[in-house]
Protein backbone atom coordinates (compact mmCIF):
# COMPACT_ATOMS: atom_id res chain seq x y z
CA UNK A 1 0.00 0.00 0.00
CA UNK A 2 1.45 3.33 -1.08
CA UNK A 3 1.11 6.59 0.82
CA UNK A 4 1.85 10.02 -0.53
CA UNK A 5 2.95 12.53 2.13
CA UNK A 6 2.57 16.25 1.49
CA UNK A 7 5.08 18.38 3.42
CA UNK A 8 4.59 21.80 4.96
CA UNK A 9 6.13 25.10 3.96
CA UNK A 10 9.70 24.84 2.68
CA UNK A 11 12.39 27.10 4.13
CA UNK A 12 13.48 28.29 0.71
CA UNK A 13 12.37 28.21 -2.93
CA UNK A 14 14.23 25.44 -4.67
CA UNK A 15 14.80 26.24 -8.32
CA UNK A 16 13.17 23.90 -10.79
CA UNK A 17 15.71 22.43 -13.17
CA UNK A 18 13.25 20.45 -15.32
CA UNK A 19 11.92 21.75 -18.61
CA UNK A 20 8.69 20.06 -19.63
CA UNK A 21 5.04 20.64 -20.43
CA UNK A 22 3.78 20.01 -16.89
CA UNK A 23 6.13 22.53 -15.35
CA UNK A 24 5.34 25.11 -18.03
CA UNK A 25 1.62 24.54 -17.48
CA UNK A 26 1.95 24.95 -13.70
CA UNK A 27 4.12 28.02 -14.23
CA UNK A 28 1.42 29.61 -16.40
CA UNK A 29 -1.31 28.64 -13.96
CA UNK A 30 0.68 30.00 -11.04
CA UNK A 31 1.28 33.34 -12.76
CA UNK A 32 -2.34 33.75 -13.80
CA UNK A 33 -3.95 32.65 -10.56
CA UNK A 34 -1.53 33.79 -7.86
CA UNK A 35 0.77 36.37 -9.43
CA UNK A 36 3.80 34.23 -8.56
CA UNK A 37 6.48 33.51 -11.15
CA UNK A 38 7.44 29.94 -10.41
CA UNK A 39 10.50 29.84 -12.60
CA UNK A 40 12.00 33.11 -11.38
CA UNK A 41 10.97 32.41 -7.78
CA UNK A 42 9.43 35.85 -7.30
CA UNK A 43 6.24 37.84 -7.79
CA UNK A 44 5.14 38.55 -11.35
CA UNK A 45 5.25 42.12 -12.59
CA UNK A 46 2.79 43.64 -10.10
CA UNK A 47 4.91 42.39 -7.16
CA UNK A 48 2.12 42.29 -4.58
CA UNK A 49 3.05 38.98 -2.95
CA UNK A 50 5.05 38.89 0.25
CA UNK A 51 8.10 36.62 0.34
CA UNK A 52 6.32 34.28 2.74
CA UNK A 53 3.22 33.98 0.58
CA UNK A 54 5.48 33.34 -2.42
CA UNK A 55 7.21 30.60 -0.45
CA UNK A 56 3.86 29.04 0.44
CA UNK A 57 2.77 29.06 -3.19
CA UNK A 58 6.13 27.61 -4.22
CA UNK A 59 5.67 24.80 -1.70
CA UNK A 60 2.23 23.91 -2.99
CA UNK A 61 3.22 24.01 -6.63
CA UNK A 62 6.30 21.86 -5.89
CA UNK A 63 3.95 19.22 -4.52
CA UNK A 64 1.58 19.54 -7.47
CA UNK A 65 4.44 19.17 -9.94
CA UNK A 66 5.88 16.16 -8.12
CA UNK A 67 2.41 14.58 -8.07
CA UNK A 68 2.09 15.01 -11.81
CA UNK A 69 5.52 13.43 -12.33
CA UNK A 70 4.61 10.45 -10.15
CA UNK A 71 1.31 9.93 -11.95
CA UNK A 72 3.13 10.06 -15.29
CA UNK A 73 5.25 7.06 -14.30
CA UNK A 74 2.18 5.17 -13.10
CA UNK A 75 2.52 5.72 -9.38
CA UNK A 76 -0.87 5.77 -7.69
CA UNK A 77 -1.45 6.58 -4.01
CA UNK A 78 -3.71 4.46 -1.83
CA UNK A 79 -3.66 7.03 0.93
CA UNK A 80 -2.64 10.67 1.37
CA UNK A 81 -1.42 12.50 4.47
CA UNK A 82 -0.57 16.15 4.94
CA UNK A 83 1.57 18.35 7.14
CA UNK A 84 0.38 21.97 7.52
CA UNK A 85 0.60 23.73 4.15
CA UNK A 86 0.66 20.31 2.50
CA UNK A 87 -3.13 20.23 2.83
CA UNK A 88 -3.69 22.38 -0.26
CA UNK A 89 -1.78 20.15 -2.69
CA UNK A 90 -3.21 17.08 -0.97
CA UNK A 91 -6.75 18.35 -1.55
CA UNK A 92 -6.00 18.87 -5.24
CA UNK A 93 -4.42 15.44 -5.61
CA UNK A 94 -7.34 13.85 -3.74
CA UNK A 95 -9.67 15.44 -6.29
CA UNK A 96 -11.44 17.64 -3.73
CA UNK A 97 -10.61 20.76 -5.71
CA UNK A 98 -8.74 21.71 -8.88
CA UNK A 99 -5.05 22.62 -8.93
CA UNK A 100 -6.10 26.11 -9.95
CA UNK A 101 -8.43 26.46 -6.98
CA UNK A 102 -5.81 25.11 -4.59
CA UNK A 103 -3.23 27.62 -5.83
CA UNK A 104 -5.68 30.49 -5.67
CA UNK A 105 -6.79 29.51 -2.18
CA UNK A 106 -3.26 29.26 -0.79
CA UNK A 107 -2.41 32.66 -2.27
CA UNK A 108 -5.51 34.30 -0.82
CA UNK A 109 -4.96 32.76 2.61
CA UNK A 110 -1.28 33.70 2.44
CA UNK A 111 -2.15 37.30 1.59
CA UNK A 112 -4.62 37.41 4.44
CA UNK A 113 -2.07 36.03 6.90
CA UNK A 114 0.62 38.42 5.71
CA UNK A 115 -1.44 41.33 6.98
CA UNK A 116 -0.85 40.06 10.52
CA UNK A 117 2.80 40.98 10.09
CA UNK A 118 1.83 44.65 10.07
CA UNK A 119 0.84 44.62 13.72
CA UNK A 120 3.54 42.42 15.31
CA UNK A 121 6.80 40.69 14.49
CA UNK A 122 6.39 36.93 14.53
CA UNK A 123 8.86 34.06 14.30
CA UNK A 124 9.08 30.30 14.31
CA UNK A 125 11.52 28.54 16.62
CA UNK A 126 12.98 25.12 16.11
CA UNK A 127 14.39 23.36 19.19
CA UNK A 128 15.90 19.95 18.45
CA UNK A 129 16.84 17.27 20.93
CA UNK A 130 14.64 18.02 23.95
CA UNK A 131 11.68 15.92 25.01
CA UNK A 132 8.21 17.44 24.98
CA UNK A 133 7.95 18.54 28.64
CA UNK A 134 10.81 21.07 28.67
CA UNK A 135 9.76 22.38 25.25
CA UNK A 136 6.18 22.92 26.42
CA UNK A 137 7.48 24.54 29.61
CA UNK A 138 9.69 26.92 27.62
CA UNK A 139 6.73 27.79 25.41
CA UNK A 140 4.45 28.41 28.40
CA UNK A 141 7.04 30.44 30.28
CA UNK A 142 7.58 32.76 27.36
CA UNK A 143 4.08 33.18 25.93
CA UNK A 144 4.57 31.19 22.74
CA UNK A 145 3.05 27.96 21.47
CA UNK A 146 4.18 24.57 20.27
CA UNK A 147 2.99 24.72 16.67
CA UNK A 148 4.35 21.36 15.45
CA UNK A 149 4.87 18.14 17.40
CA UNK A 150 6.91 16.46 14.70
CA UNK A 151 8.68 13.69 16.61
CA UNK A 152 9.62 13.03 20.23
CA UNK A 153 12.58 15.42 19.79
CA UNK A 154 11.65 17.77 16.93
CA UNK A 155 9.27 20.64 17.59
CA UNK A 156 8.33 23.97 16.11
CA UNK A 157 7.38 26.96 18.25
CA UNK A 158 5.39 29.94 16.99
CA UNK A 159 4.72 33.34 18.48
CA UNK A 160 6.08 36.85 18.77
CA UNK A 161 9.72 37.09 17.74
CA UNK A 162 11.21 38.29 21.03
CA UNK A 163 9.27 35.62 22.93
CA UNK A 164 10.44 32.93 20.53
CA UNK A 165 14.04 34.00 21.10
CA UNK A 166 13.50 33.80 24.87
CA UNK A 167 11.86 30.38 24.61
CA UNK A 168 14.71 29.08 22.47
CA UNK A 169 17.27 30.41 24.97
CA UNK A 170 15.40 28.46 27.67
CA UNK A 171 15.43 25.34 25.48
CA UNK A 172 19.15 25.77 24.91
CA UNK A 173 19.75 26.10 28.66
CA UNK A 174 17.65 22.97 29.22
CA UNK A 175 20.00 20.99 26.96
CA UNK A 176 18.56 21.24 23.46
CA UNK A 177 21.01 19.92 20.90
CA UNK A 178 20.31 22.84 18.58
CA UNK A 179 17.94 25.79 18.27
CA UNK A 180 17.17 28.00 15.31
CA UNK A 181 14.56 30.61 14.43
CA UNK A 182 12.96 31.93 11.29
CA UNK A 183 10.97 35.07 10.62
CA UNK A 184 7.34 34.53 9.66
CA UNK A 185 4.36 36.72 9.00
CA UNK A 186 1.79 34.89 11.09
CA UNK A 187 1.86 32.73 14.23
CA UNK A 188 0.86 29.59 12.32
CA UNK A 189 -0.85 26.75 14.16
CA UNK A 190 -1.51 28.78 17.31
CA UNK A 191 -4.62 30.30 18.91
CA UNK A 192 -3.26 33.71 17.87
CA UNK A 193 -4.56 32.95 14.38
CA UNK A 194 -8.12 33.41 15.71
CA UNK A 195 -7.63 37.11 15.00
CA UNK A 196 -8.22 36.46 11.30
CA UNK A 197 -10.32 33.30 11.47
CA UNK A 198 -13.51 35.05 10.29
CA UNK A 199 -11.67 36.49 7.32
CA UNK A 200 -10.19 33.09 6.48
CA UNK A 201 -13.56 31.38 6.87
CA UNK A 202 -15.10 33.88 4.43
CA UNK A 203 -12.38 33.10 1.86
CA UNK A 204 -12.74 29.34 2.27
CA UNK A 205 -16.53 29.61 1.99
CA UNK A 206 -16.15 30.74 -1.61
CA UNK A 207 -14.80 27.32 -2.64
CA UNK A 208 -16.58 24.04 -3.23
CA UNK A 209 -15.00 20.76 -2.17
CA UNK A 210 -15.90 17.32 -3.41
CA UNK A 211 -15.32 14.01 -1.65
CA UNK A 212 -11.69 12.82 -1.69
CA UNK A 213 -11.11 10.10 -4.26
CA UNK A 214 -8.23 8.85 -2.12
CA UNK A 215 -8.43 8.79 1.70
CA UNK A 216 -6.70 11.86 3.15
CA UNK A 217 -5.49 11.82 6.75
CA UNK A 218 -5.11 15.28 8.30
CA UNK A 219 -2.38 16.14 10.78
CA UNK A 220 -4.37 17.77 13.58
CA UNK A 221 -6.60 14.95 14.82
CA UNK A 222 -5.65 12.23 12.31
CA UNK A 223 -9.15 11.91 10.93
CA UNK A 224 -9.89 11.01 7.34
CA UNK A 225 -11.29 14.19 5.83
CA UNK A 226 -14.71 14.30 4.20
CA UNK A 227 -15.80 17.05 1.81
CA UNK A 228 -18.12 18.49 4.45
CA UNK A 229 -15.31 18.72 7.01
CA UNK A 230 -12.78 20.46 4.75
CA UNK A 231 -13.88 24.13 5.03
CA UNK A 232 -13.86 24.14 8.85
CA UNK A 233 -10.63 22.16 8.90
CA UNK A 234 -8.81 24.68 6.70
CA UNK A 235 -9.61 27.49 9.13
CA UNK A 236 -9.24 25.47 12.33
CA UNK A 237 -5.93 23.80 11.46
CA UNK A 238 -4.19 27.19 11.44
CA UNK A 239 -5.12 27.56 15.12
CA UNK A 240 -4.16 24.01 16.11
CA UNK A 241 -0.76 22.31 16.38
CA UNK A 242 0.37 19.79 13.80
CA UNK A 243 0.88 16.31 15.28
CA UNK A 244 3.13 14.65 12.74
CA UNK A 245 4.26 11.65 14.79
CA UNK A 246 0.62 10.69 15.40
CA UNK A 247 -0.13 11.23 11.72
CA UNK A 248 2.74 9.03 10.59
CA UNK A 249 1.64 6.32 13.00
CA UNK A 250 -1.92 6.59 11.66
CA UNK A 251 -0.55 6.20 8.14
CA UNK A 252 1.36 3.11 9.22
CA UNK A 253 -1.66 1.71 11.04
CA UNK A 254 -3.74 2.18 7.89
CA UNK A 255 -1.43 -0.32 6.22
CA UNK A 256 0.94 1.88 4.25
CA UNK A 257 4.24 0.13 3.60
CA UNK A 258 5.68 2.37 0.90
CA UNK A 259 5.80 6.13 1.24
CA UNK A 260 6.71 8.97 -1.06
CA UNK A 261 7.25 12.53 0.10
CA UNK A 262 5.51 14.62 -2.50
CA UNK A 263 7.12 18.04 -2.46
CA UNK A 264 10.21 20.01 -1.77
CA UNK A 265 12.88 18.40 0.45
CA UNK A 266 12.87 15.29 2.61
CA UNK A 267 11.80 16.65 6.00
CA UNK A 268 8.88 14.30 6.55
CA UNK A 269 10.95 11.32 5.46
CA UNK A 270 13.57 12.27 8.04
CA UNK A 271 10.95 12.70 10.76
CA UNK A 272 9.55 9.28 9.84
CA UNK A 273 13.01 7.77 10.00
CA UNK A 274 13.41 9.15 13.51
CA UNK A 275 9.99 7.86 14.61
CA UNK A 276 10.62 4.43 13.10
CA UNK A 277 14.10 4.20 14.62
CA UNK A 278 12.63 4.91 18.06
CA UNK A 279 10.08 2.17 17.53
CA UNK A 280 12.92 -0.16 16.49
CA UNK A 281 14.86 0.70 19.65
CA UNK A 282 11.83 -0.15 21.78
CA UNK B 1 44.00 4.94 15.47
CA UNK B 2 41.18 7.20 14.25
CA UNK B 3 41.75 6.21 10.59
CA UNK B 4 40.86 2.64 11.53
CA UNK B 5 37.47 3.90 12.62
CA UNK B 6 36.67 5.54 9.30
CA UNK B 7 35.00 2.52 7.61
CA UNK B 8 32.91 1.90 10.74
CA UNK B 9 31.86 5.56 10.88
CA UNK B 10 30.83 5.49 7.24
CA UNK B 11 28.75 2.38 7.79
CA UNK B 12 27.17 3.96 10.87
CA UNK B 13 26.16 7.00 8.78
CA UNK B 14 24.60 4.79 6.11
CA UNK B 15 22.74 2.71 8.69
CA UNK B 16 21.60 5.59 10.90
CA UNK B 17 20.42 7.75 8.02
CA UNK B 18 19.07 4.75 6.09
CA UNK B 19 20.81 5.85 2.90
CA UNK B 20 19.69 3.32 0.34
CA UNK B 21 22.00 2.29 -2.46
CA UNK B 22 25.19 3.80 -1.06
CA UNK B 23 28.30 1.86 -0.11
CA UNK B 24 30.64 3.01 2.65
CA UNK B 25 33.53 3.55 0.27
CA UNK B 26 31.46 5.98 -1.78
CA UNK B 27 31.59 8.50 1.06
CA UNK B 28 34.56 10.86 0.86
CA UNK B 29 36.34 10.81 4.23
CA UNK B 30 37.17 14.50 4.02
CA UNK B 31 34.06 15.94 2.37
CA UNK B 32 31.72 18.10 4.47
CA UNK B 33 28.71 16.13 5.68
CA UNK B 34 26.41 19.13 5.96
CA UNK B 35 25.38 21.56 3.26
CA UNK B 36 27.43 20.31 0.35
CA UNK B 37 28.82 16.76 0.40
CA UNK B 38 26.13 14.43 1.78
CA UNK B 39 23.80 17.42 2.25
CA UNK B 40 22.80 16.57 5.80
CA UNK B 41 20.74 18.86 8.03
CA UNK B 42 19.93 19.35 11.72
CA UNK B 43 17.47 16.43 11.72
CA UNK B 44 20.23 14.16 10.44
CA UNK B 45 22.61 15.59 13.02
CA UNK B 46 20.49 14.41 15.93
CA UNK B 47 20.14 10.99 14.31
CA UNK B 48 23.94 10.78 14.09
CA UNK B 49 24.32 11.91 17.70
CA UNK B 50 22.13 9.03 18.84
CA UNK B 51 23.94 6.56 16.59
CA UNK B 52 27.38 7.67 17.83
CA UNK B 53 26.31 7.20 21.42
CA UNK B 54 24.80 3.79 20.67
CA UNK B 55 27.60 2.43 18.49
CA UNK B 56 30.65 4.06 20.07
CA UNK B 57 29.52 5.29 23.49
CA UNK B 58 30.50 8.84 22.59
CA UNK B 59 28.36 11.88 23.39
CA UNK B 60 28.06 14.99 21.22
CA UNK B 61 26.53 17.41 23.72
CA UNK B 62 25.40 20.28 21.53
CA UNK B 63 25.26 21.72 18.03
CA UNK B 64 28.42 23.78 18.53
CA UNK B 65 30.38 20.60 19.21
CA UNK B 66 28.45 18.88 16.44
CA UNK B 67 29.56 21.50 13.91
CA UNK B 68 33.18 20.45 14.52
CA UNK B 69 32.52 16.74 14.91
CA UNK B 70 30.35 16.45 11.82
CA UNK B 71 32.70 18.48 9.63
CA UNK B 72 33.69 15.23 7.89
CA UNK B 73 33.91 11.49 8.43
CA UNK B 74 37.56 11.93 9.41
CA UNK B 75 36.59 14.52 12.03
CA UNK B 76 33.95 12.15 13.42
CA UNK B 77 36.47 9.32 13.63
CA UNK B 78 38.93 11.62 15.37
CA UNK B 79 36.34 12.73 17.91
CA UNK B 80 35.35 9.13 18.63
CA UNK B 81 38.99 8.09 19.08
CA UNK B 82 39.58 10.96 21.51
CA UNK B 83 36.44 10.46 23.55
CA UNK B 84 35.82 6.72 23.52
CA UNK B 85 36.28 5.21 26.98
Amino acid sequence: MTGWLFPGQPLRCEQFTDHNHDLEQLHQLCCEVTGYDLLKGQSCSDGTLSNHTALQIHGVVSSLYRSRCLKKVGDVPDLLAEHSLGIYAALAVAGCMSEQAALELVARIGNSMSRLAGSREYALGCPIGLLVDPVEAAARNNGVYVANYNTSRHFLLAGEKQNIEAALAECQAAGAFSVSSFACEAPLHTPLMAEISSELAAIVAEYRFTEPQVPLIESVAQTTLSAAAIPAFLVDELQQPVWWERTWKAVRTAGVTRCIEVGSGQTLTKFNRWIDSEADRV
Amino acid sequence: MSDELIPKVKQMIIDALRIDGMEADEIDSDAPLFGEGLGLDSIDALQLVVAMEKDFGVVVPDAATGTKVFASVRAMAGYIAENQK
